[in-house]
């Protein structure tokens, strides 16, 4: 493990707070105890499509059923015989064979907070009436669970933001796993992250000086502190000021220092540029980016909004599974595509889709998934799911088991009850 | 013993044959299904949350959690699935053991060796019929465990326990190898499956909780400083320099027990920068500190704690703590005519604080508040706390310091709480009624609230509805007019409630000493016990007495010894994290330090809201809620307010922490205000260490080390740029654990 000691051993005694109450359900903190079958180097690369994206113009298509439902879009045969989808994804049908499609995900929920909640979290939790948070989102996990893997990189990172429900977070598990957020759009001519910028237009120099400074005066004893909070403190002030002051994070942040050919062929656009800034960020350590790019909320008039998103989506998938291959990467990588729930089969009056979560499709691949493969069908016009129902809980017991989470993982909330890091999901052998 | 019968006669006999004297049950007597079955499945860990007993079971086999529910899980082991788990013609066969054994694939592993004791007694459990639960059968009594309470002196750090169940029927039998444990202190005491207690390098107590069956038995442990003796003859000195009295003796006689010495006392100045911020959230100024310091009147400490004690900031950051714990959020309520019934109930708090109202009388008018939310601010408890569970949870965390959580669904692992307790307790509540109100935001506000004419409570399980009844008490006598809510509040208040003083008094302890002697502070239980149970009930006793006098239980905590005590550890107690016998530092709450820095550099946070700019002045602390937007807050742990749990409250640190302190431009425009200190500085024309010495009174209320202050003049006089100078020097200071910490 690459941590560093201290950092390690203060959250291994949050941790432990409270484990007492835990007798008996077999708690699992991974600081305690690291993970079996942990693959060190695995990181996770999300396309988040808030808003829930038209399963049925995308990766689960109905030609053959009447207009109302089968859209605008034909589909298109795939590098992998027998997988066919809209003629919006041309990209990702070329690279085909290192993708699955998972087309049976359903869960009980048709409004954006409590799906993005599940979808987020593998539990059902907040309602509109209660929309507060309840449990840490998967990236949070990834981050408590296994930090980054070179650790002065956030561990876990949104770009440009956190989703807008605020469901991406790391409730219980402490702010030190909230996503860290970019805060700016990677394809802007002057992209620079604010959360790395100094403060008005302050010279680096002074930083160094004041750094300097502020290790002549930091002196009060380390020993005065047995909850390691100082001690924590301390190892992030060091990350914090090489994230500002040093070359490594800046590098990584820095997409301007990627060839321009390769800026192209991810597209020019918030989807390919936040791509590319994901695959420098998961190869300078980082376990964890959730892309949230676009709102997919298509009530109405649903083919304009997907020419907006479909093919920018398609050019940065494409281009980031053909980039990470190149680079021997792809295996040591996931790439994860999802959003709350799909939208309905029948297009309304609107000509838009409404919300649908009784059977909706994710993409799946990269990071040793098996690729290529179909799981789970829907009924002939979309809608039901007909065969092997995948639900969150399952999605995110397959994301950990990938990266080498263990499935036995309980963090304990702020009731001091540990809570299953799946829900009861269970991996998608199929995948695996 | 049982006659084998019938077509299973020759086999029992045979097995009986081998089972001769290798047994925990002494042969003769039968395996009863409730008291020898399920425990095992517990000790074996199939019952455990992980596996079968999580609420959904594994693979199709569901067990009751931790075996409560022990006739549901007869169902599910001989009567589910039709019957395959058991092979009643060849025993040795059934699912059941194969599985548990791991000769068949099991994806909990292999759990069970065949032919160990509790392999035989559940295969002589199935020979003999697989017996159910008889209503004759005898219940587990008790578990005892010997011996309960063990000084681990130097050169001793193991202890084999022993485990005793005890039954109705007065038998009893040993059982140590049947029984589950755990330390509720790893961190200096470990105990293995076999019951064998191993301590650690560090002193202080712990307790291992005993569980077998249903019953629980609780070890304590004291594990001396290693140097006990030497201690002592230290500890002997510092008793005869120190008039030990009132609440102190408790200290102290857990420090004898413990073999620690106390810290030397902390100085003037870092008590008054202390006090200030436990007792007002806020710094002291320069002039406070010195004129403190230069106090020669006796008892001085006593007299800043009641002045500080009277000040409106004392309202403010106390009002806050409770605005946290009430839960009164902002979020949600979008527009200022919503807003209306947070700002109210902030309101009211504060003033409750103010006035010193007492805590029972404070308590008992949220519980027990009707009316309409525009009015009467207390409903506005209602408002976020508005569910069953809610009312349960909150009112056992916030009131009685016990997490009752588990009992919605099961049986509390390591607690008496049954579902009984929880849906009892819901009871109370049941007949809240609401009406009024508008809904456009996340949740109805300016309803009314009234006790509605009827309204029930279910067991989810049994079905039967509850009456009304607090944990651990009788049910309430009411009639139909009666307000279960009122019953409530005057049990809660009784002077003999075992809960309510103590939680409140370990609350406060566990605000100005850092931690709880119950440590966390809402979670009590036989198998968390107090650190030191002397002085718990001394403070408690002190509160009641006082009739709920919530600032004399404050004089009392902060006059005591342990509140004085230096933070920096000696040899004897550097390992120290339960007795008390030094100050523990920890870092400054959210909004404790956005005030502090403003303060620092003169320059107030400007705060604002949907209803509009919040008055000049107002300080993080004076916030009605958490919806106040701030990033700062936000960043360094300001609660959501979404349980009753401090515990909401992070003062973990975070790397986004420590990109603010640097680069945060709120710290950045204070640094660089108009009519700010930097700017003062920079253009008051005083010598460099004339100006040092303020600052460091101002930023850790002491003056300058020389060496500090050589340094500070030293880098001034290298910058050309005045105001640069002191702007750096004055971040750097803010960054500093120093100013980050209250120690």
């Amino acid at each position: 493990m690459r941590h560093t000691i201290s950092r390690r051993a203060f959250l291994g005694m949050s941790a432990s707070i409270g484990a007492f109450a835990a007798d008996g359900l077999r708690v699992r903190l991974a600081a305690a105890e690291p993970p079996r079958d942990r693959t060190p180097d695995k990181s996770l690369i999300v396309f988040w499509t808030h808003g829930g994206m038209s399963q049925q113009d995308t990766y689960d298509m109905k030609p053959d059923s009447p207009a109302e439902f089968r859209g605008v879009y034909r589909p298109i045969a795939t590098a992998v015989p027998g997988i066919r989808i809209t003629e919006r994804f041309p990209h990702q049908a070329r690279v085909m064979k290192h993708l699955s499609i998972v087309r049976s995900v359903n869960h009980q929920n048709g409004i954006h907070a409590p799906s993005a909640h599940w979808m987020q979290t593998g539990y059902f939790g907040p309602t509109l009436a209660r929309n507060a948070p309840q449990k840490p989102s998967f990236g949070s996990v990834i981050a408590r669970s296994r930090g980054a893997s070179q650790s002065h990189m956030p561990p876990y990172v949104a770009v440009p933001k956190a989703e807008a429900f605020g469901y991406q977070g790391a409730v219980y598990l402490g702010a030190a796993n909230n996503p860290f957020e970019v805060g700016a759009d990677p394809n802007a001519r002057d992209f620079r992250v604010p959360n790395l910028a100094l403060p008005g237009n302050l010279p680096l120099r002074s930083v160094q000086t004041r750094t300097q400074l502020l290790k002549e005066f930091d002196t009060l004893r380390r020993d005065v502190d047995q909850s390691g909070a100082l001690e924590g403190l301390n190892s992030f002030k060091s990350q914090a000021l090489e994230m500002v002051t040093g070359e490594r994070v800046r590098n990584a942040f820095d997409i301007g220092k990627e060839n321009h050919r390769l800026r192209d062929r991810y597209g020019r656009h918030l989807y390919g540029q936040s791509a590319l800034l994901a695959r420098r960020l998961v190869e300078a350590g980082t376990s964890c980016v959730t892309i949230n790019t676009g709102y997919w909320d298509h009530h109405d008039d649903i083919e304009k909004g997907l020419e907006q998103h479909l093919p920018p989506l398609d050019v940065a998938i494409g281009a980031l599974v053909e980039d990470l291959d190149d680079r021997g990467m792809l295996n040591d990588v996931v790439i994860y595509c999802a959003g709350e729930f799909g939208r309905t089969p029948l297009i309304n009056g609107n000509a838009g889709r409404d919300h649908w979560s009784d059977c909706f499709s994710v993409l799946l691949g990269g990071g040793g998934l098996k690729g290529g493969q179909v799981v789970g069908a829907s009924e002939a016009r979309g809608g039901k799911v007909i065969e092997r129902p995948v639900s969150p809980g399952d999605l995110l017991a397959t994301l950990y088991q990938a990266l080498g989470i263990s499935l036995d993982t309980h963090y304990e909330d702020a009731s001091g009850r540990p809570v299953s890091i799946v829900g009861g999901g269970k991996p998608i052998h199929e995948l695996l | 013993m049982r006659i084998p019968s019938g077509r299973f006669g020759n086999h029992s006999v045979l097995t009986l044959l081998v089972l001769v004297g290798t047994s925990p049950c002494a042969v003769g007597q039968p395996i009863y299904f409730d008291t020898d079955v399920v425990p095992l499945l517990t000790k074996l860990g199939c019952n455990s949350g992980g596996c079968h007993g999580k609420a959904e079971g594994q693979n199709g086999f569901r067990l009751s959690l931790l075996g409560f529910e022990p006739e549901q899980d007869y169902e599910a082991i001989v009567k589910e699935a039709r019957g395959r788990r058991l092979v009643p013609s060849a025993p040795a066969a059934s699912l059941f053991l194969l599985k548990a054994t791991g000769t068949l694939a099991h994806g909990g592993g292999k759990r069970l060796a065949v032919g160990s004791d509790d392999y035989q007694t559940l295969l002589r459990w199935m020979t003999n019929g697989s017996p159910p639960a008889r209503s004759s059968d005898p219940t587990l009594a008790r578990v005892t465990v010997t011996p309960d309470r063990v000084t681990f002196e130097a050169g001793n750090r193991r202890q084999p326990l022993k485990v005793v169940a005890r039954f109705s029927d007065g038998t009893s039998r040993d059982v140590t190898r049947q029984a589950v444990y755990q330390s509720n202190e790893p961190d200096l005491a470990e105990v293995d499956d076999a019951g064998v207690v191993q301590v650690k390098n560090r002193s202080g107590l712990f307790a291992v909780m005993v569980r077998y069956g249903d019953q629980i038995a609780v070890f304590h442990g004291t594990v001396p400083h290693h140097q006990k003796v030497a201690t002592g003859s230290a500890l002997a000195a510092w008793e005869k320099a120190n008039a030990v009295a009132g609440i102190d003796q408790h200290l102290v006689a857990n420090w004898k027990r413990l073999g620690v010495v106390p810290s030397r006392s902390a100085t003037d100045e870092e008590f008054i920068r202390r006090a200030s911020l436990d007792i007002c959230g806020t710094l002291p100024t320069p002039n406070e500190v010195k004129a403190y310091v230069a106090d020669t009147q006796s008892a001085k400490r006593a007299k800043l704690i009641d002045r500080l004690l009277e000040r409106p900031e004392y309202a403010s950051y106390f009002a806050l703590k409770w605005g946290d714990i009430l839960r009164n959020r902002g979020r949600g309520y979008g527009t200022s005519q919503q807003r209306t019934g947070t700002a109210l109930f902030a309101g009211w708090i504060r003033d409750s604080v103010a006035d010193n109202v007492p805590y029972d009388r404070f308590v008992s008018e949220l519980l027990t508040a009707s009316g309409s939310q525009e009015t009467n601010p207390p409903t506005v408890w209602y408002r976020t706390t508005r569910t069953s569970s809610e009312y349960v949870e909150s009112v056992a965390q916030a009131f009685l310091g016990i997490r009752i959580q588990c009992a919605q669904c099961h049986h509390h692992p390591a607690e008496r709480w049954s579902q009984a307790d929880y849906f009892q307790l819901a009871a109370v509540f049941a007949r809240v009624g609401r009406k009024g109100g508008f809904a456009d935001a996340e949740v109805p506000t300016s309803e009314t609230i009234f006790l509605a004419d009827r309204g029930e409570v279910v067991h989810p399980r049994t079905g039967n509805v509850m009456r009304p009844r607090p944990p651990g008490g009788p049910d309430f006598e009411l009639s139909q007019y009666d307000d279960p809510r009122r019953a409530l509040a005057k049990w809660m208040t009784a002077d003999d409630n075992p809960f309510f003083a103590r939680t409140m008094a370990n609350r406060m302890w566990g605000h100005f000493l850092g931690r709880g002697i119950i440590h966390p502070i809402d979670d009590a239980r036989s198998t968390n016990p107090p650190s030191n149970p002397e002085l718990l009930d001394a403070l408690a006793k002190e509160f009641v007495t006082n009739r709920y006098d919530v600032k004399h239980l404050i004089r009392v905590i902060c006059n005591s010894t342990a509140y004085g005590l230096s933070s920096i550890p000696e040899d004897a107690n550097k390992d120290d994290v339960q007795s008390f016998a030094r100050y523990y530092p920890r870092r400054l709450p959210a909004e404790v330090l956005l005030d502090g820095i403003g303060h620092v550099l003169e320059s107030p946070t400007k705060f604002r809201s949907v209803a509009g700019d919040f008055p000049a002045g107002t300080r993080a602390i004076d916030l009605p809620d958490e919806a106040v937007p701030s990033q700062f807050l936000d960043v360094f742990g300001r609660p959501a307010r979404n349980s009753a749990c401090e515990c909401e409250r992070v003062d973990a640190p975070a790397l986004g922490q420590t990109l603010a302190l640097i680069g945060s431009p709120e710290i950045q425009d204070k640094l660089t205000a108009d009519k700010g200190y930097v700017k003062r500085l920079a253009g008051n024309g005083k010598a460099h260490d004339e100006n040092v010495r303020d600052i460091f009174l101002r930023v850790f209320g002491r003056p300058p080390r020389p060496k500090e202050a050589a340094a500070a003049v030293k880098y001034l006089e290298s910058e050309a740029d005045r105001k640069e100078g002191y702007s750096s020097l004055l971040w750097s200071l803010l960054a500093t654990n120093e100013f980050l910490f209250n120690h």
